[in-house]
């Protein structure tokens, strides 16, 4: 039946058109030497010279190390802090429907807004942190938080997780609300309670939902962006920039268009291959209960 | 369970309850206090924990001085034409995955979740050269495009499941009555199916109006700004005007927090989606 193919064909066509199409030419671009000109963007075939650039140059994996461990520290942190709120709000308690409402709000921020707002708390000279820090006495000077590479990298990573983890706890609670109360019961016949239930019967059955939010949020920090360019601007120095900052400032602050759509190719190369292991990873899981 | 393990359970959950709407409040109370401070408060250290006195300044500063209304007309044309364009594409190609025969509709919805999660940034430099060919840099097209394409396929992926839920009586009865397709789908399936619009349109708006590379590297005219952009660049040249910032950031929020509040069920629905679907 045409119809079908005709009523599929216009969001087909938007998508390939304004995803798909591009990232084959980010391809063809990466194996050039492009220079902008008054009648526009000169191309020059050079092969694979702009991945050789970028792979000996040492802010690529400068780059490629922070974002790797930014991603597995947040993701990590978030998804035992997501659990741990999923388990205490999955039973029946007064002010959960509110609590719900509440963890919408930072999902929905802007987070170039969180990042000023969090800005202004870490403010080195009227920051509220240091006003706090200092009355109980933990620190005695105002410390510039985002003044030294650890300081600023710690700094935005607990501004990702307070802005992501309600996320992660929405899609747990989803998974936990899933799982049949009669296996607990079950469980409890076979004396296993507390601990025992939660590691042979919670656990295994949310694996679904811990790898959907970790494989999202894994894609999501190989993305990093918004909140480095406002926080830190990748500094102290370089200290805190992500890998799509590095590309980004390749093309459009050094106008270097071949090399720094090489970094976007070869970020997207490591995204699909964690991607296509993290479904598999999923999928065996998910066979493994059915 | 023991009656004794479940009040500490309770009690636990409370707890955490507790301690969660106080660390998610405490930095947007922040942010909203000092946009009501003058500058002169804003400057204190040990800053004062509430204004004194509160002032509006910042908010009509924003608006006059700081042209933040522009920002706002613009992320509001920008995100409220790509969601009703991705309503309308999505509900037809969803009806049609749904419900029709088409070839290779596994693979096709893999490849849309997978689009739906690819960094911008892959496709950044050559949507921004196709721009400056086609002379639409600083325009609001080159905006609405890049996010209906975004967009699109997670609206389906939900969407379909909705459509997936209809009985199919409905479609044959609309068919025996002599309706074509598409009046099928507007007429007959779509007013069924309002819950899964609702959950599509409120994640397309949020991403447009949270949306940022696009914004920053596509329109750099000050005309053409959308909120995300005009709140990052909003920096002064010596200072930083934290309440002006606040302010425009106050109104920024507002209208997302109004729309979630109302669709929370489908927000959450959305959310959800794929945690049982799998």
């Amino acid at each position: 039946m045409i119809a079908g193919y005709l009523m599929t064909a216009p969001a087909l066509i938007v998508i390939a058109l304004v995803t798909l199409f591009p990232i084959g030419y980010s391809i063809w671009m990466s194996l050039n030497t492009i220079t902008s000109t008054y009648n526009g963007f000169q191309f020059s075939f050079n092969g694979l010279n702009n991945y050789v650039t970028v792979f000996q140059n040492s802010m690529f994996w400068q780059a490629l190390w922070f974002t790797v461990t930014y991603a597995a520290v947040t993701v990590t942190l978030e998804l035992v802090l997501g659990l741990l709120v999923a388990l205490a709000l999955n039973q029946p308690i007064r002010g959960r429907g509110l609590a719900i409402a509440v963890m919408l709000i930072p999902w929905t921020l802007i987070t170039v807004i969180s990042a000023q707002m969090w800005d202004y708390i870490y403010n080195g000279i009227y920051g509220v942190l240091n006003a706090i820090l200092m009355s109980v006495h933990i620190i005695n000077v105002p410390v510039l938080w985002l003044g030294s590479p650890v300081t600023a990298t710690i700094s935005m990573m607990v501004a990702d997780i307070w802005k992501t983890t309600p996320f992660v706890t929405m899609i747990m609670l989803a998974g936990l609300q899933l799982i049949p109360s009669d296996l607990y019961e079950a469980a409890k016949i076979d004396g296993a309670t507390g601990w025992r239930s939660f590691w042979n019967v919670t656990l295994p059955l949310l694996r679904p939902s811990i790898g959907l939010a970790a494989l999202f949020r894994i894609l999501q920090a190989f993305g990093l962006f918004d909140l480095p360019f406002v926080l830190t601007n990748g500094g102290p120095g370089t200290s805190t920039t992500p890998i799509a900052m590095l590309a980004y400032k390749a093309i459009f602050n050094d106008g270097n268009f071949g090399t720094g759509t090489a970094v976007a190719v070869a970020t997207v190369g490591i995204v699909i291959i964690l991607a296509l292991l993290s479904l598999k990873a999923l999928r065996t899981q998910v066979g493994e209960i059915e | 369970m023991s009656k004794q393990s479940r009040i500490i359970r309770k009690a636990m959950g409370y707890t955490v309850l507790l301690l969660m709407l106080l660390i998610i409040i405490a930095p947007f109370f922040w942010m909203v206090d000092t946009s009501f401070k003058t500058n002169l408060d804003i400057g204190n250290f040990p800053p004062s924990f509430l204004p004194h006195p509160a002032t509006f300044e910042h908010y009509i500063r924003a608006f006059s001085t700081y042209g933040f209304g522009i920002y706002f007309r613009n992320s509001v044309i920008v995100s409220i034409i790509a969601t009703l364009i991705v309503l309308v594409l999505a509900s037809l190609a969803s009806y049609a995955i749904a419900r029709l025969p088409i070839r290779g509709k596994a693979p096709l919805m893999v490849v849309l979740l997978a689009i739906s999660t690819f960094p911008e940034v892959a496709v950044i430099s050559p949507l921004f050269v196709i721009m400056q060919r086609l002379n639409w840099l600083n325009s609001y097209q080159s905006l609405i495009v890049p996010y209906v394409a975004f967009n699109l396929p997670f609206a389906i992926w939900v969407m379909r499941t909705y459509f997936a839920g209809i009985p199919k009586e409905l479609d044959e009865a609309a068919r025996v009555d002599g309706a074509g397709v598409l009046t099928t789908v507007f007429r007959v399936i779509l007013p069924l199916a309002t819950p899964g619009l609702f959950t599509g349109g409120v994640f397309t708006f949020v991403a447009c109006w949270t949306e940022f590379l696009f914004a920053l590297v596509f329109n750099s005219s000050n005309n053409f700004r959308t909120i995300p952009v005009g709140i990052a660049l909003f920096s002064g040249q010596f200072t930083i005007p934290y309440g002006t910032i606040f302010a425009g950031s106050t109104v920024a929020v507002l209208p997302i927090v109004i729309l979630v509040l109302i669709f929370q069920k489908w927000v959450v629905a959305g959310l959800t989606a794929g945690a049982v679907k799998g």
